[in-house]
């Protein structure tokens, strides 16, 4: 059997576990659901449930790209900065020329490039991840605190606000952009080449690239990726909220990553799923939204969302060995 | 272009540090800059501010040399320290309030360890979990108030001198050499070493893995504790947002210094170099005045510019 | 008679003797992060004062906002450099009272604006009153909801004494209004998603919400999102004055808000530290009046503070 068909079955036997995992993690939102519905009876509500779905939406956005990324045993700390820099820079593209088309291709643009930036450095300049993606995340911190000098832009025009807060058939916008990313992601990651290679890189380098992979440019691809999705979380946050600020995105960057390993991907590569990841976003939203809910002080959210996280990860690593 | 060899032993085979370099560029330019940098005053403070994180990134190499992390051990100084302020408020007793810190390092240290080592989950999750419990606890306790009304002997530790040597200095100095002898000089530093680069001759020479994991975040826990009273003595009050990122900050000095994530090659003078490179450059930029954007930026450059060099040496 | 007599003199004396010009003197000054729009105009505040007086300003903001370790640090640089003065905004009341007694050792005189620092000597302080301020501009909102109805407090950041203030005010102007109910009073970190997400949450469990009173202004404005998102309708208060809530009142969606004015603040203390630097005499403390800018007169507030003059300290000692 050559390397090919032997990654191949590497991954579909990846693809059944992974497979698994998401439906271990579905009890999990089910269960959580059942208890929050107990415990409070607006849970349940129409309304409601849009909500968590749109916050979620936002977290997921952020966090599919990172997925990509983790999946090559990666890391990418800048995505918070990300976000702050391209919202500002797509919020000054639609004052300045009034077009929210120009302002989605900024922020879109300016992620994707910054993406490919963390590409480079931990390609062709053999920084690690976690510190280049620092380091970046510094330096874009930097430059967004220089171009805003403390002031906010804001009043957009209405058809760039749908993207954030307009509803389509009763359903908020945010969520049909994280279903059609979900569908893209997935497909990708599962059924095309590329998507497997990547997997391949994450569970073993070298290995892939003795089978040919061409690694640097597949891990450049994942960086810009993981860019280019905070881009368009920008965007959505802009026309949520309607203005840009120096520090938006900034508490945006753990939670993300916390939404993907809790959605099953491992942090050594070559294993989770996009869909995995949506389960976490999910699972943390649905968390947050039972405290607001129940009007738990807020003081507890840190507490109660470290332990879900443990909790959740625990529960994977038994599933994983039990799996074996 | 041939490599340049240091004869210190503990120096990583090849590697010609790239924070050496930086660190030497910074002073040089600091130096003739400004002229209020190069005094003994000044260059007291910047070594006074870095002691705190110092106390972090020296376990941290630690850690990240048996490939873990922990990203606990900022919330877990800032809660620490919230214990010893309250501690010493309710019972006036520096000593056991400064065991109650160390109590709480324990603590946070045993359980990174055992959800580490027992529990297997990996180490970015588990301290990305135990920072949220930490923090909570820490807004919990205080209702996000500062705790104030410390007894002046706290303030002194951190202000106090010996022999004109500010005490945080001591402090720091006393720590670097306790770890450096732990590393190098004892069977733990050794196995340490095959933590990161070869467990399986751990594990066939009958060590348990488990128990020393465990005991290197224990390691990291108490250091954390230890910090606290730093850091609890410099604000003369804890606050529930005093350690916020420092995690971070010590990653990236000992990124910066030369321990590599991935090999288990630590190097502990680099870890010292790094931190005292990103207080030189914090203290630089302030004395000339650069707007705080620029400065934010020069941080994430002095990061990225430190592990190029180190990358390109690497690669001849 | 003889006090009228002393005041008038006092006024007279501070009008004709204004800050004389400086040559090259340095103040610096701390603010606590580059994001809030409030404390840019802190600083935009500072710069005009000295452009205007022939001094300089150097800004000095921690790079991780609201840090305090990092706000100590700098402290302790800048007294390296000897300024002639500071203006400094504690970035907590409480834990940066260590830096202000370092200032004070150092012979650095210190004018303190905005957050009352717990402890150290100044020169003076020069603030609003956040208790007062949260209480006027909630009454404005109680009167136009007609005394009942209920209510949503949205809080600032837990522990901060901004917030603890302005939301004491708010609770008093409650308890004038015994009919009214305060359904729920959740901290949103005085930013404007998390102010979005919490309201919309609240506005699960309250199908009916008639005011919101928010601690600042990114508050007010996330509220205002949320409840037009979900097409429902209520009264909004903010605090800040900021362009944005300027603009929102304008066009009707925000009833009032507190003006809070980091601008003038910033002119006033360093005119403060001027004065101080040539023997003049300043006031201990200056206390901006509570202002509500609401549908009457928010004109003068649309001018962006770049380009706004400073007022004298005359002229608010005299008001």
């Amino acid at each position: 059997m050559n390397t090919a068909a032997r990654t191949a079955v590497r991954s579909r036997f990846t693809l059944s576990r992974d497979v698994m995992q998401a439906f271990y993690r579905l009890l999990g939102v089910v269960l959580l659901c059942a208890m929050l519905a107990t415990l409070s009876d607006v849970f349940l509500t129409t309304n409601n449930i849009l909500n968590v779905l749109r916050q979620s939406a936002l977290l997921f956005l952020m966090a599919s790209g990172l997925t990509l990324v983790i999946l090559t045993a990666g890391l990418d700390l800048s995505i918070g900065a990300n976000v702050a820099l391209s919202a500002c820079l797509a919020a000054s593209v639609i004052k300045i020329t009034g077009s929210p088309l120009l302002g989605v291709a900024t922020g879109i643009g300016c992620g994707a490039v910054i993406g490919l930036a963390n590409g480079i450095l931990v390609t062709a300049l053999r920084i690690p991840s976690f510190i280049a993606t620092y380091g970046m995340m510094w330096m874009l911190t930097g430059v967004t605190y220089y171009y805003m000098a403390g002031e906010t832009i804001h009043g957009f025009p209405p058809e760039f606000r749908q993207l954030g807060s307009g509803y389509l058939l009763g359903v908020p916008m945010p969520v049909y952009v994280m279903v059609l990313f979900l569908l893209i992601g997935g497909l990708f990651a599962q059924r095309t080449v590329w998507g497997q290679q990547i997997y391949a890189i994450g569970a073993n380098p070298v290995t892939a690239r003795l089978s040919g992979v061409p690694v640097e440019r597949r891990l450049v691809l994942v960086y810009a990726v993981s860019g280019a999705m905070a881009g368009l979380a920008s965007l959505i946050i802009l026309a949520r909220i309607n203005s840009a600020q120096g520090d938006i995105g900034e508490d945006l960057t753990l939670p993300a990553i916390a939404a993907v390993l809790v959605g099953g991907t491992s942090l050594f590569g070559g294993s989770g799923t996009v869909a995995g990841t949506l389960i976490g976003a999910l699972i943390l939203t649905l968390v947050l939204n039972g405290m607001n809910l129940l009007q738990i002080n807020s003081s507890w959210q840190p507490l109660v969302t470290g332990v879900i996280v443990l909790l959740a990860v625990w529960i994977d690593t038994r599933a994983r060995r039990i799996g074996e | 272009m041939s490599t340049r060899g240091f004869s210190l032993a503990a120096l990583p085979v090849a590697r010609v540090p790239g924070v050496a370099i930086v660190l030497v560029v910074l002073c040089a330019g600091f130096g003739v800059t400004s002229p209020g940098f190069a005094t003994p005053a000044n260059i007291a403070n910047i070594l006074t501010q870095s002691t705190i994180l110092l106390l972090l990134a020296l376990p941290m190499t630690v850690i990240i040399m048996t490939e873990g992390l922990d990203l606990s051990i900022g919330a877990v100084l800032t809660f620490a320290s919230i214990v010893l302020a309250v501690t010493v408020i309710a019972t006036g007793s520096p000593t056991l309030a400064f065991l109650a810190a160390l109590g709480v390092g324990l603590c946070f240290g045993l359980g990174n360890g055992v959800l580490i080592a027992v529990f297997d989950i990996p180490p970015f999750i588990t301290t990305l979990g135990t920072l949220g419990i930490a923090q909570g606890l820490s807004l919990l306790v205080t209702d996000g108030q500062s705790v104030v009304g410390i007894p002046r002997s706290i303030e002194q530790i951190y202000s106090g001198t010996a022999a004109g040597i500010p005490f945080p200095i001591i402090i720091a100095a006393l720590a670097y050499f306790i770890t450096h002898a732990l590393l190098y000089h004892t069977r733990f530093g050794t196995y340490v070493f095959a933590l990161g680069g070869n467990r399986e001759a751990l594990r066939v020479a009958g060590i348990s893995v488990r128990g020393m994991l465990i005991r290197v975040y224990v390691f990291g826990g108490l250091m954390a504790g230890f910090a606290a009273l730093l850091m609890t003595a410099r604000l003369n009050s804890a606050h529930p947002t005093a350690g916020i990122g420092m995690e971070f900050d010590a990653i990236a000095a000992v990124a910066v210094g030369g321990t590599s994530f991935e090999r288990g090659n630590g190097w502990l003078l680099g870890t010292l170099l790094g931190v005292i490179a990103v207080g030189v450059l914090r203290n630089g930029l302030n004395l000339l005045a650069v707007p705080s954007s620029v400065q934010v930026a020069c941080i994430g450059a002095l990061v990225i510019v430190a592990l190029f060099i180190d990358g390109m040496r690497a690669e001849r | 008679m003889k006090y009228l007599a002393i005041s008038v003199t006092a006024v007279l004396t501070a009008l004709f003797s204004g800050p004389a010009f400086a040559d090259g003197e340095t103040i610096a000054v701390f603010t606590k992060n580059q994001t809030n729009p409030y404390f840019q105009a802190v600083r935009v505040g500072t710069e005009t004062a000295a452009k205007a007086l022939g001094v300089k300003v150097i800004q000095y903001v921690p790079t991780k906002p609201d840090s305090i370790p990092e706000q100590l640090s700098q402290v302790e640089d800048v007294i390296v450099k000897k300024p002639n003065a500071i203006v400094f905004i504690p970035v907590d009341y409480k834990a940066l009272v260590p830096a202000v007694e370092k200032i004070n050792a150092a012979g650095i005189p210190v004018t303190n604006i905005t957050d009352r620092s717990a402890g150290g000597n100044f020169v003076a302080f020069v603030g609003a009153d956040d208790y007062s301020i949260g209480l006027s501009v909630a009454r404005r909102l109680l009167k136009a909801i007609g005394g009942k109805g209920n209510v949503i407090i949205l809080e600032g950041v837990k522990g901060s004494l901004t917030s603890t203030n302005r939301v004491r005010g708010f609770n008093d102007a409650m308890k004038e209004n015994p009919d009214v109910k305060l359904l729920a009073s959740q901290p949103a970190n005085f930013q404007r998603l998390n102010a979005l997400q919490v309201m919309e949450n609240l506005m699960q469990s309250f199908p009916s919400i008639d005011g919101v009173l928010a601690a600042n202004d990114p508050m007010a404005v996330g509220a205002i999102e949320a409840l037009e998102g979900a097409n429902r309708k209520a009264l909004v208060i903010g605090i800040n004055g900021s362009k944005e809530a300027v603009e929102l009142i304008k066009s009707g969606k925000l009833l009032a808000s507190g003006d809070f004015n980091g601008f003038i603040q910033g002119c006033i203390g360093t005119e403060i530290a001027v004065r101080n630097l040539h023997k003049q005499p300043t006031p201990k403390e200056v206390m901006l009046k509570p202002i509500v800018i609401d549908k009457t007169n928010f004109t003068p507030y649309e001018m962006p503070v770049e380009q706004r003059a400073c007022p004298t300290l005359e002229q608010i000692v005299s008001n």
